[in-house]
Formats: C-alpha cells, structure tokens, sequence
C-alpha cells in the first residue's frame, strides 16, 4: 500500500524532509548502516507475518485480521543486540508455485533475491496444512526456522503443540510463539542470531542437524 | 539440508536425472541465476512453474529434453506428476502434525460459533450488513462525520480562519491576484486546504476507524463468503469483496489490493468497476451528508449506483470471456479488536491520505488560480457549461466538474460548497452525484491503474467511464422530469 512504501526508500525521504529536520536541530547524520544479514518472513496468508515484522523492525506496516493485507514488499531493519539484520515481509504465499500475483511477487522474491534465512510463519492452529511449504523452503536449500505463531488461540482450541519434536523431525529450528501478544519473539531473535553464527549454539548437537 | 521428503520412486529418478541433467550442461543452463537448489528447481520443473517454464522457452533444446524426462517419469507414474508431488507433501505434513499435535479437551468457544454462523448465513447475515451499514457507515460515518463534524471544522474556517487570512492578504500583498491565490474565492488556504481539512479529513477519518474495526474483528472473510453468489453471477468471486470494500475507502488501495484476485479477468473487471461505480470514502460520504436531509434522493443516488454495478459488472463479466476463479478463503477467527492497533491503523491511514491529498488540492489552487488569471478557466468552464446546462444543472455548477477531473474527492466538496451557499434542488443534487461518483476516478488511482493493467487498458476504461457519467446523468435528469418527481 502507497503509506508504506517508505519503507523501500526511507532513504529518499529521509533526506526530502532533512531540511525541517535540520531546522529543529534533531537532525543527526546516521552513520552508513553495515547489514549483517538478510532474512525474508514467508507463509501462508494471514499468519501475521506482519505482525512479526513490525514487532522485529519497529516499523509499522498494516495489520489486519483477514488474508491479502500485505500486497507488496516492505523491508526494515532489526536490531538485535548490536547486529543490523535486514528483514523482509512479503506477501503470502501458499506454495512455491504461484497461483495469484501476491504469490508471486513473494516467489520472485525467493528466487532472485540472496537470503541468508527464510522465516517460515505458520499458524499454530492449522500446522498440518502449512508445512508443506516448510518442506519445499526446505528443498530449495534456504536455511529456515519455522516460526509458529498464534499458540495462544491454538493452546485456546486445546491443541498442544510440541516443538522439541518438530525440530528433531525436520531437522530445523523451530520456534512456539505470538508475535501479538509478544510471545517468544526474544527466542526467535536468539534463534536468528545462532543460524547467521553470530552466537555459539548452546546445544552444540543440534549444530550439524541445523546447518 | 537434507531432504525433508522421499517422492514416489518415478518422480525420485526423474528428479535424480533433472538434477544430472541441470549439473551436466553447466553454464548453458539458463536456469542458473535462480537461488534455489537443484533439487528443487527440478521439483518445479516437474511441477510445470509457469515463470520456470518461461524461461526455459528461451532454449528450444533445453525445453525438449526437460519434456522428454517429464512424459517418461508421467507415464511411469500413470498420474499427474504435480498431483503427486502434492499428495506426497500433505501426507508427510498431516503424519508430522499428528506426531508433535496433541488435542487437548477443547474449551468451549461457542459464542464465536454462533457468531460466525449467524453472520455467515444469507438470512441472518443480510440483516446483520445491513444493522452495520445504518449504524457504521450512515450514523457514524455520515451523520457523525460528514454531518456534525464537517459542519464544526467548516464552520470555523468559515467563520474565524477565512475572514482572518483574507484580511491580512489583503493589507500584505498589494495585487489583487497574488491575493487570490492566498485567499478570497479559489486560495490556497481558503478553498484548498479548507477542502482538505474541512471537508475531506473528517469523512475519511471516520471511514477509516469504522473500517479498522470491522477489518481486525474478522468480519469482511465473513461477508464475502456471503456475497459470493452475488459477486458470482456478476462474474467475480467472494474474494472481491473485500477490495470492493476497501474501494469504499480508497479506490487507490483498492485497485492495488486487487492483485490477490486469482485470475486477470476478474482482475481487469475488478478495477473496471473500481474505477466507475465505487466511490471512496470522501467521495460518498461528502455526497452522504448532502443527501441525509432527503432521504428519498438518498435512496436513489444509492439505488442507482448499486444497479449500475451490478449491470454493468454483469455485462463485462460477458464481455470478457472465462471464467471466475474458484472461492477458496481462510476464513480467520473473530477476534476481539486491539484498540491500539486500530488507532495506529487508523492514525497511519488518515496520515498517508492527507498528505496525499493536500499538496494535489493546493496544486488544485494553483491551477485554478493560473487558468483565472489567463482566462483559460472561464474556457473550459463555458465548455462544459452546455453539459452542465443539458444533465440539467445550473451553469455555476460547471466548476465542480473541473474539479472532480483532479480528484472525485474535490468535486464532491465543491457541489457541498455550491450547496451551502444556495442550493440546488432535490433533482440536480442527484444527477450531480452520480455524475461524479461514476466520473474519473483520481490522478492517484490512474496512476496505480497505469501501473497495474497498462496504459493501453486504462485509457480505454477512461474513454468509456466519462461519456459514461454525462449519459446517466442526462438519463436521470430526463427520467425524473418525465415522471414529474420532485426529491
């Protein structure tokens, strides 16, 4: 959408408004940001990918309770401790063959763009239909967490999911939580921090199965 | 990484020999630059990727030998190669899912059962539209905002901020059009940003929180799934709705939004009907609050606007051949709203829309003030004037015309200019709103038109949608006078 595509130029922007800026003296040069990484948030619509991108980057892209909110590519920065992590919300996607335009601009994305990881958001409440794009990720040779997000409705509906033996299964990180309600975002970052290697593995036996 | 999935032993050789194959030819393979292993590239392959399969189409030679290895591993098969592939993921995800899944006794949520059903059901959830419609777009959006609030901010400009500034032009600038351009009749501040602010601002802010609510509780998957026979049989499907909806809003966002539209036609039909029959937030609600003291024109201005949809969304369903994609929706659960996002939503709407349309409604100004002064406005306004004159409006309404060619919204509020300081009748109030609900739609949606479906497209959607407008207008006009009705 038109109010959010400031975040593909923030640059631009920045600099149309610096005369005002400077005018009330906040204005101070930000020093050139070093990226040190670049991770793209995928999943089926209405997972609350953006959601996770906002609470991630502190940017604000719109949110809402129905699928096919987010048309386009928005891109930020997390912060994580002291690295500059380059996040990606996209649109959502159903499987890696695209059927409508969303899914491809998000598919194009994958293809073409140089990720270091690939959030893969799920919906805690209908797993079964959503892994199978965990898999063909997976089988394209990105490097994935599987994020899976709303356990607070699905811990609702009674369902108990255990991700201990997702992860053994798929052989992949794998993290419980609900970016609305904040939960398990600080072990997502911790996750994202271990896979691009900027922190030792505490379990150092899930280091081979995870890389 | 390993491999998350065995395939079927056919579709597993004829992966293995894609996979020597795409190693073998080395840098020919034109499918190089792509990120993505081996192993899956061969799985897209196999699974017919329209894009993949584009690109391989560069190279005859490569396309053949890829078909070759797709019939042998079909034929082993005996089954369509991407149904099995499919097939193969979903068994794997439900037996994974029935590992780390446990289901607990489930907690009783039947209130949320109930209210989908109700909301859901044709004969429960028409009424329920319309309950939302009265109270949410006529009461809240209409009556609040468009009524009492427009009447607030209006009247204090009129009152204390328009008197103020035409004074002190009046005593800084010696010459009398660098006055107008400030202030007087058509200024920068007197008529552009009173427009933007005055008029525009609280319509779509109240839009903007109604439509927040009803987005973040869950209830537009609901309506669609409703409406999707009556989005059918004009050759859309439920999925429609909701930019439809969003159209009410901003056909900007809208036209947008309607990429998540499965196929081009209901794409192209849907922009189409974007452009010509759906008027955004501060369009209607302008023509809302001009309406609300009769409601009968109301009804036929609303009436009137929702049959042209209907038709002519009907009629463009046959005009375009094919068919309307199949209705397939998550349907998320109803939530309680946050309201913090709601008021951030809301905020950042309000925000971008704004500062969208203020500098084009003082650029507005400028030009007026420019054709003014060169005499080129007074032109095309005698040029429209017979227009005018036969769609049976008073000749002073010509200007408002002009104005909705830069945008519906500033149209809009010059006819709720023209009203306030004289009037028009019951009559021409009608055929004055729906010649301008169905007139171009703004310079920003035809940009995003542009954008999204081609210049080729959109001009003839454009050289359509205006002598469109006029037709129906004079069709009004000429029918109300025929039948003697007086609204």
């Amino acid at each position: 959408m038109n109010c959010h595509q400031c975040q593909k130029n923030c640059y631009s922007i920045k600099q149309k408004h610096s005369w005002w800026t400077r005018l009330t003296k906040k204005y101070r040069k930000e020093p050139l940001l070093a990226i040190d990484g670049n991770i793209a948030l995928v999943g089926t619509p209405n997972v609350g990918k953006s959601v996770l991108f906002n609470r991630l980057t502190g940017n604000y892209v719109t949110v809402s309770n129905y699928p096919g909110t987010t048309v386009e590519v928005s891109r930020g920065i997390a912060k994580i401790k002291d690295y500059q992590i380059r996040v990606i919300d996209t649109p959502g996607m159903y499987s890696l063959v695209p059927i409508s335009e969303e899914e491809q601009v998000s598919r194009d994305l994958l293809l073409e763009e140089s990720l270091d990881m690939v959030i893969h958001v799920v919906d805690a409440k209908n797993l079964g239909r959503m892994l199978p794009l965990t898999f063909q990720l997976m089988e394209a040779g990105l490097t994935v967490i599987l994020a899976i997000n709303m356990i607070d409705e699905a811990e609702q509906l009674g369902l108990k999911v255990e991700p201990d033996a997702l992860k053994i299964e798929l052989g992949i990180p794998v993290v419980v939580m609900s970016a609305a309600l904040n939960r398990g975002v600080r072990e997502l970052k911790q996750t994202i921090l271990q896979l691009l290697s900027f922190q030792p593995e505490p379990d150092s036996a899930n280091v081979e199965m995870v890389r | 990484m390993t491999n998350p999935i065995i395939y079927p032993e056919p579709i597993e050789q004829a992966i293995a020999s894609l996979e020597n194959w795409l190693q073998s030819i080395g840098e020919q393979n034109i499918l190089r630059h792509y990120s993505l292993s081996p192993r899956s590239l061969a799985l897209l392959l196999l699974q017919k990727d329209p894009t993949i399969w584009q690109t391989l189409k560069q190279d005859d030679k490569q396309q053949q030998e890829v078909e070759v290895l797709l019939t042998v591993a079909e034929n082993q098969l005996q089954y369509p190669v991407d149904l099995a592939i499919a097939e193969s993921r979903e068994k794997h995800a439900r037996n994974l899912a029935g590992i780390t899944i446990q289901t607990t006794q489930p907690a009783a949520n039947s209130t949320q059962e109930i209210l989908h059903r109700l909301s859901v059901n044709p004969i429960t959830g028409f009424p329920i539209l319309m309950v939302i419609l009265y109270f949410g777009v006529y009461k809240f959006v209409g009556e609040f905002g468009a009524g009492e609030l427009v009447d607030r901010i209006e009247g204090f400009f009129e009152g204390q901020i328009n008197p103020i500034v035409n004074q002190i032009v009046a005593q800084i600038l010696p010459w009398q059009p660098l006055q107008d351009l400030i202030g007087n009749d058509y200024g920068i501040i007197t008529l552009g940003i009173r427009y933007a602010t005055a008029i525009v601002l609280p319509v779509v802010a109240t839009y903007f929180l109604m439509f927040s609510l009803l987005e973040d509780s869950g209830y537009l998957p609901r309506m669609s799934l409703m409406l999707d026979r009556l989005f059918k049989s004009i050759g859309l499907s439920g999925r429609a709705v909701i930019p439809m909806v969003l159209g009410l809003g901003c056909d900007t966002m809208a036209t947008m939004v309607t990429r998540t539209l499965e196929t081009k036609r209901e794409r192209l039909i849907a922009t189409f009907l974007l452009s010509l029959a759906v008027p955004c937030a501060a369009q209607w609600g302008v023509i809302l609050g001009l309406l609300a003291q009769k409601p009968a024109a109301l009804m036929v201005w609303g009436g009137l606007i929702v049959a042209i949809f209907l038709f002519v969304g009907y009629l463009s369903a046959k005009f375009f051949p094919g068919t309307s994609g199949a209705f397939y929706l998550e349907i998320p659960p109803l939530r309680l709203p946050k309201l913090g996002n709601i008021l951030t939503k809301t905020w950042i709407r309000m925000k971008w829309y704004f500062w969208e349309i203020l500098p084009l409604f003082i650029w507005a100004s400028v030009l007026i003030w420019l054709g003014k002064l060169t005499g080129l406005f007074d032109l095309i306004i005698r040029g429209i004037e017979p227009f005018a004159v036969a769609i049976g409006m008073p000749p002073d309404t010509a200007p408002i015309f002009l104005y909705g060619f830069f945008r519906r919204d500033y149209g809009a509020a010059g006819l709720f200019d023209i009203q306030q300081q004289g009037g028009l009748t019951g009559n021409q109030l009608v055929v004055a709103a729906v010649v301008l609900t169905l007139f171009l739609p703004c310079i920003a949606q035809l940009q995003i038109m542009i954008k999204e479906q081609g210049l080729k497209t959109t001009a003839i959607m454009v050289a359509f949608i205006v002598p469109f407008a006029f037709l129906i207008g004079y069709c009004v006009n000429l029918f109300l006078n025929v039948l003697g009705v007086t609204l």
